[in-house]
């Protein structure tokens, strides 16, 4: 078995997965699909738990943050 | 609770083996006719319309579901060739999986053939900002011109022209990554059969200090990867300037070079 993404599935980022799972592949041909206004929300959420860890980093090493 | 409601993953034109957590994860491979179906039962409370909608607005649900998705897919693509679905498409019933199958098997051969024997690669170039402007002197020669000047000049006129010259820095770096980022393109492109450019996301989604210049996925046949893989470190030895991140990851089941169009 070669290396490929299965063997370093710990390494991807959630991004990473989003970018390629949503919106690409067969898409809008199910009787039930994600909205396209519904990716928009999940990336808003992976934006706000991004923003979240920075900020508990900032906490831990004593920076001031900015709210 | 009824699992009634068919989650798909992909769809392979060989019979799948066995994979991973076959039995755990509750996957079931359907065949129609060519095509071979990996899907699963899942229930109305957490796949229905209303039920997707709130779910895939808690991110730890998304990630582990989104995961779940791009695995399996992975597994499978070891075997045989998948065309993979978008996370999140349900059917309601057999019945309506069999005719999305019978109204596009014409295009599903297509893709077939068009992925077929090929790997999706991914190739993210970054650019951080003060490294170039750190040596903005050597890359433009505008700016040695100017910093010559500065230095030549009395420290009013010093002043006003340092003010020019971090105007035209920016300008000089914007003008900078979109040429390397046009030539580090071209090398990959040249390998591949086809390519597709993505959105550059921004810092706030990648949470790193340097810029997003190039985000691309490359569509590359087998024989050919070990020398498009080989680009990054011909790149880094040859051309490469400090202040670029070339990052390649691969192979990814094929999502990005999947059109799925439905018989005329």
């Amino acid at each position: 078995m070669h290396d490929n993404v299965i063997d370093r599935s710990k390494d991807i980022t959630i991004l990473e997965v989003l970018d390629r799972v949503l919106n690409k592949g067969v898409i809008l041909t199910g009787d039930i699909v994600i909205s396209v206004a519904d990716i928009d929300l999940v990336y808003l959420g992976v934006k706000l738990m991004l923003s979240s860890v920075e900020t508990m980093e900032q906490i831990k090493s004593g920076k001031s943050v900015n709210v | 609770m009824i699992n009634d409601l068919i989650y798909v993953y992909c769809i392979s034109n060989s019979p799948p083996g066995h994979i991973r957590n076959m039995e755990s994860l509750g996957l079931k491979s359907l065949r129609f006719g060519d095509f071979y179906v990996m899907m699963k039962y899942v229930s109305e409370s957490e796949f229905s319309e209303e039920s997707l909608k709130k779910n895939s607005s808690d991110i730890q649900w998304l990630e582990i579901n989104a995961r779940e998705h791009l695995m399996v897919i992975a597994m499978i693509m070891e075997q045989t060739t998948v065309i993979p679905f978008t996370f999140g498409t349900i059917y309601q019933s057999v019945d309506s999986l069999n005719k999305f199958i019978e109204d596009y098997s014409g295009s599903l051969i297509a893709n077939f053939r068009h992925i077929g024997g090929k790997e999706e690669w991914a190739v993210k170039i970054y650019c951080n900002r003060k490294v170039l402007n750190s040596q903005i002197d050597e890359l433009s020669e505008e700016a040695a011109v100017l910093e010559k000047q500065i230095m030549a000049s009395s420290p009013g006129k010093a002043f006003i022209l340092q003010r020019k010259k971090d105007v035209l820095i920016e300008d000089e770096i914007d003008r900078i990554c979109k040429n390397y980022g046009q030539l580090y393109y071209d090398e990959f492109k040249n390998l591949s059969e086809s390519t597709c450019l993505n959105n550059l996301l921004p810092k706030e989604l990648t949470g790193r200090g340097d810029t997003m210049i190039l985000n691309a996925n490359f569509l590359v046949s087998k024989g050919k990867v070990t020398d498009f893989k080989s680009i990054v470190e011909k790149l880094r030895e040859n051309d490469g300037k400090p202040g670029f991140i070339i990052e390649t990851t691969g192979p990814w089941p094929p999502f990005s070079f999947i059109s799925i169009k439905e018989k005329q």
